[in-house]
């Protein structure tokens, strides 16, 4: 599939520090997006790999289309398990050059692997060991010039591969429920960093620009976590964030503004850049920010629990619930009670409700039933969609398999998606 | 008539650069533009759109919004209105209205949370 893809699949051996491209094809005969991502897990399974990938439209104007993922066999429960590339991570991994990355075996050393332009390169990290997410990610950007480079970097948690672990997306952490940022610190992967400066031909584009179109101009153009918590308990986290809101951000190509930027260092309403350097957090997870507002934090200091989460490479949502119960104001103790979380699988939505765990990630039935939660979740992969976008009835996947055709001239249906995980 | 922003209203999802693009290359990158979002100091979450047309350049800066003649953007540092990771721009098209493929704005049309407009 020429259409939608941008380069060979990169193979990287860690025990060795080379590289090696190989085509897509063969992959891809498998199925667009998470398809081909199982099927290079597969392949290379007795390497303990992890894929780093995108959906069918990531990267382009559908709606939501910013998903790619990263997959791998999960600490938490020795399956394999999907964690999300989202904000603009998971559009430069597509344009990267590379349709899909897997990373064999562990390096002997700390390393982090820079994808730009096709080309790959295993780099020293030596100087990294130790770092924070924060700091990881301003070391990177300040090594290559360039401060739009995309870094999937793990923090001090991370590289002790505790189970709390989880990759973060530059500064902000991840939706990465099921530890594969401690599969990073076992491989000795410090850091995937991302710039994308390629190009996607769809196969019909025309039609596919035109159809994508009236997707957007039909979808809902939401702010805050309202819409992707209906139905959840209100939108009262909103509310709880608002006195503290600088601004309202979207995923890459989201018409849904889900994440916000709440300051605490500095007024909300400091427009200009002349402020303080780390003024505050982009709060990306309902969840999180659900269980502590459920356990009676104040928003500020929720913001500043959510900032050394993702400064330590700690799973926010699994860090939240367990913060929850003992609600702290003072930095200096909410620092030091988020260095000593422990961890738990038990962290899906905070609706007290027995919480499920399967390959996408902890998730409590009913509120999002399971099989409609699988759905979202496999088409939202396959097609590089937002599933919370999905969820919450941002656009349909019927209409989305309408694109199939025109942006890569493959035919998909919803039992088809279906198919391809069976 | 050109393309104004209001940056406030910006909510960062790019879809402005894709449209542009898409009508410049008939393909979807972020490279080719005439219309780019800076977004360089991301701890800040400072963000605004810059519109490059053949006379200036249109700086949607969140603490304001300002037009700036061509090559003046170079002499400015970071955080001054793009900054360096504003200085691709430079070498792209200038914004044509869409004019060229006899259709509206695309970046207009696109834009989710209504913060582009035409005057």
């Amino acid at each position: 599939m020429d259409a939608m893809y941008y380069g060979d699949v990169l193979l990287v051996d860690l025990s060795t520090g080379k590289t090696e491209q190989v085509p897509f094809d063969e992959a891809d005969e498998a199925g667009p997006g998470l398809a081909a991502g199982l099927a290079l897990y597969e392949k290379y399974s007795g390497d303990d790999p992890l894929v780093f990938g995108s959906g069918l439209f990531t990267g382009t104007p559908v709606p939501g289309a910013c998903l790619g993922f990263v997959l791998g066999k999960s600490p938490l429960t020795g399956e394999a398990a999907v964690s999300p590339l989202s904000m603009y991570a998971g559009a430069e991994m597509k344009l990267s050059g590379f349709s899909a990355v897997v990373v064999r075996g562990s390096s002997a050393k700390p390393v982090y692997l820079w994808l730009h332009d096709g080309v790959a390169d295993v780099l020293d990290a030596s100087g990294l060991k130790g770092m924070d997410t924060w700091q990881t990610t301003d070391a990177i950007r300040k090594e290559m010039g360039e401060s739009l480079i995309q870094v999937i970097s793990i923090g001090p948690a991370g590289e002790a591969t505790r189970d709390l672990a989880a990759y973060s997306i530059n500064y902000w952490g991840s939706g990465d429920s099921s530890a594969l940022g401690s599969v990073m610190g076992a491989k000795n992967l410090k850091a995937v960093a991302l710039r994308g400066l390629g190009m996607l031909d769809a196969e019909e584009p025309g039609e596919f620009y035109e159809k994508a179109l009236e997707l957007m101009s039909a979808a809902p153009a939401e702010r805050g976590f309202k819409a992707v918590c209906s139905g959840l308990g209100g939108d009262d986290v909103d509310a709880w964030l608002e006195p503290l809101v600088h601004r309202y951000r979207s995923c890459f190509a989201c018409p849904t503004a889900c994440s916000t930027f709440v300051k605490y260092n500095e007024a909300p309403d400091v427009m200009s850049p002349d402020g303080v350097e780390e003024p505050g957090m982009l709060v990306i997870s309902a969840a999180a920010a659900f269980w502590l507002w459920q356990g009676g934090w104040g928003a500020e200091a929720a913001g500043r629990a959510m900032e050394s989460m993702a400064r330590e490479g700690i799973d926010l949502v699994r860090g939240a619930r367990e913060l929850s119960a003992s609600p702290l104001s003072d930095p200096g103790e909410i620092a030091s009670a988020v260095g000593g979380l422990e961890g738990t699988m038990e962290a899906g939505w905070p609706a007290g409700e027995q919480v499920s765990y399967d390959a996408f990630g902890p998730w409590v039935p009913p509120l999002a039933a399971s099989e409609k939660w699988l759905a979202a979740n496999r088409a939202g992969y396959v097609l590089g969609v937002c599933p919370a976008l999905l969820l919450a009835g941002g656009v349909d996947v019927d209409s989305l398999l309408g694109l199939c055709g025109p942006a890569a001239g493959v035919e998909l249906d919803a039992s088809g998606i279906e198919s391809l995980f069976t | 008539m050109r393309v104004k922003v209001k940056p406030l209203e910006c909510t960062g999802c790019a879809l402005c650069e894709l449209a542009c693009g898409y009508h410049w290359d008939e393909a979807f990158s972020l490279i080719s533009s005439s219309i780019m979002l800076y977004r360089a100091e991301e701890k800040k979450d400072y963000m605004g759109v810059i519109v490059k047309t053949e006379e200036d350049l249109f700086l949607g800066k969140p603490e304001g919004p300002e037009a700036v003649k061509l090559g003046e953007l170079q002499q400015r540092g970071a955080g001054s209105g793009g900054g360096a990771s504003a200085k691709p721009i430079l070498i792209r098209e200038a914004c044509d209205l869409c004019e060229s493929a006899g259709l509206e704005p695309q970046c207009v049309a696109i834009c989710p949370q209504n913060a582009l407009y035409l005057e």
